[in-house]
């Protein structure tokens, strides 16, 4: 049987490399989606367009927009002529093109009444179409007003908290991401080729032929898995160095213990590929399947944005996504050095899903086969 | 005229009975929406955060309350681990640990000043600033309501004034994008595949012999994927208003006018793909690379362009769906007209003029 | 089995939900045979090759392959017979010698064992120059060779082979048979599916099969003289004619 699972390997590995399209998957994609993730994907919000209105015309006025100017958050217009009796829904006109994010309005009696030790108002308008930037750019907002009030009435709030960044202390996005795509890349790969793979056989019909041969079903299914993985560990491997060496992302952990639960990540995946394969009876439609629940999986594992943002019922349904537990392995590993420890229950979860799937599929396999 | 429409009446047949087709056509625009929706979601709430308390007064827990009233925090699963408190950032159960020092109520008592320390998760640096940000507030709302001598207010005040999209809400953002990616995906992909399909088992070859003409072939071929995309736009945008609220506050002509233009472009894009390929399934993965995942990741879908290395910001004046994007927010939130979206219309125009004429080309010279 | 026998089923019968595509099929084939299966499209012919090959489990009966009982034992089966389907099932994208490679390892035998007898089947059956083109990209005939040598690799002591020469030129296919009778003198016991009646003629014995059951059993020249036909093409053609119609 030995030598049946190694032809097997074998066998796999020429029909990959003289397979175009499986080529394409598996270098192609990890190359251009690092790259263009890496580089597209920024999520800092950044150069807010602000415009500027400032009735005052004081020394503290100026002072203040100048506050606001420091620093990358805000990058005012050129600060436009307005009379003060505008109404406020009349400037919309430049968030309807587009020309501007933000406004700030600081009225005529702005630095008389900080003189007089009153409580002043500056009004703050945003375009709240992209709602993330709005958020963002009112945080900051209110951020560099309370330290520039601070500065100038030298009133203090009595407590304060002091904030300290733990992890990614460049707090660059790509770092984050990275990992993410990594993730993604071992999921999509695997699923995809090797329900292709196995869905291949039964087209070509050498399904038939290989169940007459003394090669016994689960043989025939290590052989293909064994190639699969040994595939997806390389994607992996491929995008993590792209990664850390021409993005330069951090890798705190340990890489035997990512490749290890990597591994264990890859029972479940290689478990939804042979999952497909038994219901699916072409390779299009395999690598279809897998592509709409690949898309599904990334969106729900964390990825983009934190689990705990999602409606409570949705934060259930995530559970059942293995990926979601891959995507706090390799990030908790990378990010943070996480430890076994650390993520026993990620692990734990993996396990169960792992033997589940991968159980169900191989029953599933051997029914449609036998 | 009569013959396209059998042409038509077949295509609809392949698409019915393609499984391929109909998860495009019906599962995908149904599970993103809900996705987009719901899930992906920017708001930053429930975020857990652990928080320690030595102070052990009726202050701290009266603050430890606040915090955890809030709807942008929320209790962890698993206490703090006293010996290695950063365990629980390293294992991802929490986001933040707040300390709470001995001597918080008294200070407040006395009016003193006193700091607390936080150790923040950096690793997702929005959610970090988020955190940062929202814990001043709730420290902030906290003091006013609880000093009793009442707290010296911070001279300057914010009066915070959103359009569009007073509750900012992430569905407004993404939804509106998200008609633009699944007309893309339907009028690209699905084009590219069908005509190439017919390349692949030759029967296109068998549809030529007929009294036929190849333009027919091609408006019949297309007509279908035309309507389908903007019923599926249409339903989404029904959806997005039903259920997430998304408002409308512009001309629905407007936006089918452009619409159009934008599945011509794409259209166009579908019938360039199936031209250069020999196979269904190159075919796919060229679509899916060349319009898919541009279309989502450089079209301001989700990420800002600005923000983005100059290289990849010029490439995305070639994606068609960086105009629509922009255009259905302007019309949708916004109430845009016709003078402001004007420059995102014409850089939508030429696009799509180029393409088919390019397309256009190519189609006839492969079918001669 | 003391006896010559290599086949031996009694009352074999598989039934898929209410259809029976077998029923109650008994026949024995002695080793060196050459024994032609016959039958319409749908009589049953490739079910019962399934059966004996250990693909499928019969519903009902009882059977022997090279000493081996089909249903407690199909892997000791699948050791001793070879199998050539109706679509040659080989790997277009893999070349002629890589196929071989690869059945030679799915019978467990090692390299330097495959590569002298691929060598061997070579020389017999003229592959040579045809190992290193991709199996998809020979014609018919020589696919239909590299599928027979396949087959052959682990020197089985039987050859199941389910309408190999389909699709085939005349020329090639009467090459192919030759070697079928190199076989069967070698002790190679032969059990064939085929529609082309000239081939039906080759065979030692030869069944004819209707909606799964067969109807005719014996010698090819002695069939057609007892049904009083001129060509066994003539015999099999009335035969079926004047069967009742299959209830499905």
């Amino acid at each position: 049987m030995r030598r049946a699972y190694l032809g097997l390997i074998r066998k796999e590995f020429i029909q990959v490399w003289r397979d175009p399209k499986m080529l394409g998957i598996i270098f192609a994609m990890p190359v251009v989606q690092l790259l263009l993730l890496g580089y597209a994907v920024n999520v800092d919000v950044k150069n807010i367009t602000l415009d500027v209105y400032d009735f005052d015309r004081s020394r503290t006025s100026r002072e203040l927009v100048s506050a606001m100017k420091a620093g990358d958050y805000f990058l005012p217009t050129e600060e436009a002529f307005v009379r003060e009796a505008t109404p406020v829904w009349d400037l919309d006109a430049r968030f309807k093109d587009g020309s501007a994010e933000m406004a700030l309005i600081i009225s005529n009696g702005f630095s008389s009444g900080l003189a007089r030790g009153d409580s002043v108002t500056v009004g703050v308008l945003a375009d709240g179409a992209d709602a993330n930037s709005a958020r963002t750019g009112l945080g900051y907002c209110a951020q560099i007003v309370n330290r520039y009030s601070r500065r100038v009435t030298g009133v203090s709030p009595p407590v304060e908290i002091r904030h300290r960044f733990l992890y990614n202390p460049e707090a660059e996005s790509v770092n984050y991401m990275v990992p993410g795509i990594v993730a993604t890349l071992l999921m999509m790969v695997t699923v995809m080729l090797t329900s292709m793979a196995i869905v291949r056989e039964r087209e070509t019909g050498t399904l038939e032929q290989l169940m007459v041969t003394p090669i016994k079903v689960h043989t025939l299914l290590l052989g293909k898995l064994t190639t699969f993985a040994i595939l997806g560990l390389f994607e992996a491997t491929l995008a993590l160095t792209i990664g850390v060496l021409w993005f330069g992302i951090p890798f705190v952990g340990s890489p035997l213990l990512l490749f290890a639960l990597a591994g264990l990540f890859l029972l479940t995946t290689l478990g939804m590929g042979m999952f497909f394969s038994t219901i699916t009876s072409t390779q299009q439609q395999a690598m279809f399947l897998a592509w709409f629940f690949a898309i599904f999986a990334i969106l729900t594992s964390g990825f983009f944005t934190p689990i705990s943002n999602m409606p409570p019922l949705i934060q259930r349904i995530t559970y059942l996504n293995p990926m979601r537990y891959f995507m706090s392995i390799i990030r908790g590993i990378m990010m943070k050095g996480a430890g076994l420890v650390d993520l026993l229950p990620e692990i734990g979860a993996l396990i169960v899903f792992g033997a589940v799937i991968f159980s169900f599929s191989m029953i599933r396999f051997h029914k449609r086969v036998g | 005229m009569h013959r396209i429409r059998f042409i038509v009446r077949k295509e609809i047949l392949h698409i019915l009975r393609d499984v391929r087709s109909l998860i495009i056509v019906i599962a995908m625009p149904i599970m993103m929406t809900f996705l987009y929706g719901y899930a992906i979601n920017l708001d930053i709430e429930n975020v857990t955060i652990s928080i320690v308390d030595f102070d052990h007064s009726r202050e701290s827990r009266d603050l430890t309350g606040s915090f955890y009233n809030s709807p942008h925090f929320s209790r962890p699963k698993v206490p703090v681990d006293p010996l290695d408190p950063e365990s629980i950032l390293r294992s991802a159960r929490s986001s933040a640990i707040l300390y709470i020092k001995p001597g918080f109520g008294q200070a407040l008592g006395n009016g003193e000043e006193h700091t607390l320390g936080m150790t923040i998760d950096g690793s997702d640096a929005i959610l970090a600033a988020a955190v940062q940000s929202y814990s001043n507030v709730v420290l902030r709302d906290f003091l006013l309501e609880r000093v009793p001598h009442g707290v010296p207010v911070p001279g300057i005040m914010i009066s915070p004034r959103v359009f569009y999209n007073p509750d900012l809400k992430s569905a407004h953002f993404f939804v509106p994008g998200l008609v633009a990616i699944l007309m893309m995906m339907i009028s690209a992909l699905l084009t590219s595949i069908t005509i190439a399909k017919e390349k692949e088992t030759g029967t296109m070859e068998q549809l030529l012999t007929a009294p036929v003409r190849p333009s027919e072939i091609l408006v019949g071929k297309l007509l279908p994927y035309i309507l389908i995309a903007l019923l599926d736009g249409i339903l989404v945008l029904v959806f997005a208003k039903v259920v997430f609220g998304v408002p409308f506050v512009g001309a629905p002509l407007l936006l089918l006018g452009f619409g159009l233009v934008y599945v011509a472009a794409a259209l166009s894009i579908g019938i360039l793909i199936s031209s250069l390929v020999a196979t269904q399934q190159v075919a796919m993965m060229i679509a899916l690379l060349t319009t898919m995942l541009p279309s989502v990741m450089l079209s301001g879908f989700i990420f800002a362009v600005k923000n983005m290395p100059v290289p990849l910001q010029a490439v995305s004046y070639l994606i068609p769906a960086r105009y629509f994007v922009a255009i259905i927010r302007g019309i949708m939130l916004k109430g845009a007209g016709a003078d402001v979206l004007a420059v995102h219309g014409l850089g939508l125009v030429v696009l799509m003029a180029s393409l088919l004429l390019v397309a256009g080309r190519r189609f006839k010279t492969r079918v001669d | 089995m003391t006896d010559n026998t290599i086949v031996r089923i009694s009352d074999l019968t598989r039934r898929f939900g209410t259809f029976t595509a077998v029923d109650r099929v008994s026949l024995t084939v002695r080793r060196g045979e050459i024994f032609g299966f016959l039958g319409a499209n749908g009589a049953g012919k490739t079910t019962v090759i399934r059966m004996l090959c250990g693909l499928l489990m019969p519903s009902s009966g009882a059977g022997t392959v090279a000493g081996y009982d089909v249903r407690k034992q199909p892997e000791l089966i699948k050791r001793s017979i070879g199998y050539m389907s109706q679509k040659f099932s080989l790997y277009p994208d893999l070349t002629g010698g890589e196929n071989l490679r690869f059945y030679g390892s799915a019978y467990g035998l090692n390299r330097s064992t495959v590569d002298r007898r691929v060598a061997a089947l070579s020389d017999r059956l003229a592959l040579h120059g045809f190992l290193d083109r991709t199996a998809g990209s020979l014609p018919v005939g020589w696919r239909q060779r590299l599928a027979l040598a396949a087959a052959m690799l682990h020197r089985p002591e039987i050859l199941f082979l389910d309408e190999p020469t389909a699709g085939v030129d005349p020329v090639f296919r009467r090459t192919f048979w030759g070697t079928l009778y190199e076989l069967a003198d070698e002790g190679v016991t032969v059990f064939v599916t085929t529609h082309y009646m000239d081939e039906a003629e080759y065979c030692g014995r030869i069944s004819i099969m209707h909606c799964g059951r067969i109807i005719e059993l014996g010698k090819p020249l002695e069939l057609v003289k007892e049904h009083r036909a001129v060509t066994l093409e003539d015999m099999f053609v009335s035969l079926i004619e004047s069967q009742d119609q299959c209830n499905a």
